[in-house]
């Protein structure tokens, strides 16, 4: 897939390379962007920015990194600098703060139909902003952990670690007995 | 009541549980820890809680699809890069406003500069002109008197005034620097 691309990018044709460059990213950017967004609209004006920068920036592209890893770049800047121009003094890496937590709250997509689904994700959003984020992704991209270590652009031992802490927090908060009752 | 979630695998498994139950562990430790889990109530019950949280998870997670039209709508966008998106309209053409009233603003200190300069030159101009005219006549009052028909003195400074007057308000208008009334809004 990335092959054709580099080609054309290699002979400098970087319109082709672009049309080739959206249909094969728009959907892992876009799970990237919601995953940190949490908002299905504001994912997708994050994908559409990304790709303009893409655009604009591919001419620029001298093959250090990898396309993918690249554009997840700059899908994460984009969603970081959103973040930023909503909540300008909230720090997310913080879950025990109030503003953090109603952050959150606010931009989070509406309440699941199932109560048992629905307490999950709010207890998800109790977590460490790096750690949901994760979970988010890993379920999205049908739990390949490869997805979301280049997505996130970290290494696999650290999105193991991340998933793992989060999960085994989840499950020591939802307590599986009460998450049936519920 | 033992909790699974409270009490924990065997330490030595608790990964491996997890990567066992995601299908990333290594067909040769996988078949380890399956045995290890059919011989432990403690990992297993936790295995069995593991499951039923990445269940829960995975349907309780939403599933979420870029619009048909993105890929028209991003064409559209770079075909037009200045263009703000959807939820940036407003910012956008508050942005526009403010940088079109700037530019008016511009334009009309601008216009208010020319003016004044114009003017001042003008008048430094017909100042020259008028003390240069003045001795001119002067000295040549004399001659002027003895050519028959000629115009009275005070007659050809005022028509010198009145050019020097034409030429300044000729040379503010090609440079533009009148107060025009199209500027002012």
């Amino acid at each position: 897939m990335d092959a054709g691309i580099e080609q054309h990018l290699a002979a400098g044709r970087h319109a082709r390379a672009f049309d080739l460059v959206v249909p094969a990213y728009k959907d892992r950017v876009f799970r990237l962007a919601y995953s940190i967004l949490k908002d299905r609209a504001a994912a997708e004006d994050a994908a559409q920015e990304t790709f303009v920068r893409v655009w604009k920036a591919l001419p620029g592209f001298d093959g250090r990194a990898s396309l993918g890893t690249w554009i997840y770049a700059i899908t994460r800047n984009t969603c970081l600098m959103e973040l930023r121009r909503r909540r300008p003094t909230v720090s997310f890496d913080d879950p025990d703060s109030t503003e953090a937590q109603h952050a959150a709250a606010s931009v989070a997509t509406g309440p699941a139909a199932d109560p048992e689904h629905d307490n999950l994700l709010r207890l998800l959003e109790t977590l460490p902003h790096n750690q949901q984020e994760a979970v988010r992704l890993f379920y999205l991209e049908d739990r390949s952990y490869d997805a979301v270590a280049e997505q996130l652009g970290m290494p696999l031992g650290t999105v193991k670690n991340l998933l793992h802490r989060a999960r085994k927090r989840l499950m020591e908060l939802a307590r599986p007995d009460e998450v049936k009752a519920a | 009541m033992n909790d699974p979630t409270l009490i924990g695998p065997c330490a030595d498994y608790e990964h491996d549980l997890v990567e066992l139950h995601d299908g990333a562990l290594p067909p040769e430790r996988a078949g380890i820890v399956r045995l290890h889990v059919t011989q432990c109530a403690r990992c297993r019950d936790w295995a069995q809680a593991f499951a039923s949280l990445d269940t829960g998870l995975a349907a309780a997670m939403p599933r979420v699809g870029l619009s048909a039209d993105f890929e028209a709508r991003l064409q559209e966008r770079l075909a037009a890069p200045s263009r703000p998106t959807a939820r940036g309209d407003r910012l956008g053409r508050l942005e526009l406003e403010r940088e079109h009233d700037a530019l008016l603003a511009a334009l009309r200190r601008g216009a208010r500069r020319n003016a004044l300069l114009g003017a001042i030159g003008s008048a430094t101009a017909a100042a020259c002109v008028f003390v240069a005219a003045r001795d001119l006549l002067r000295e040549t009052s004399g001659l002027l008197a003895t050519v028959p028909g000629s115009t009275e003195p005070w007659m050809m400074f005022s028509v010198v005034g009145v050019a020097v007057a034409i030429a300044g308000l000729a040379w503010s208008a090609v440079r533009g620097a009148l107060p025009l009334p199209g500027l002012a809004r």
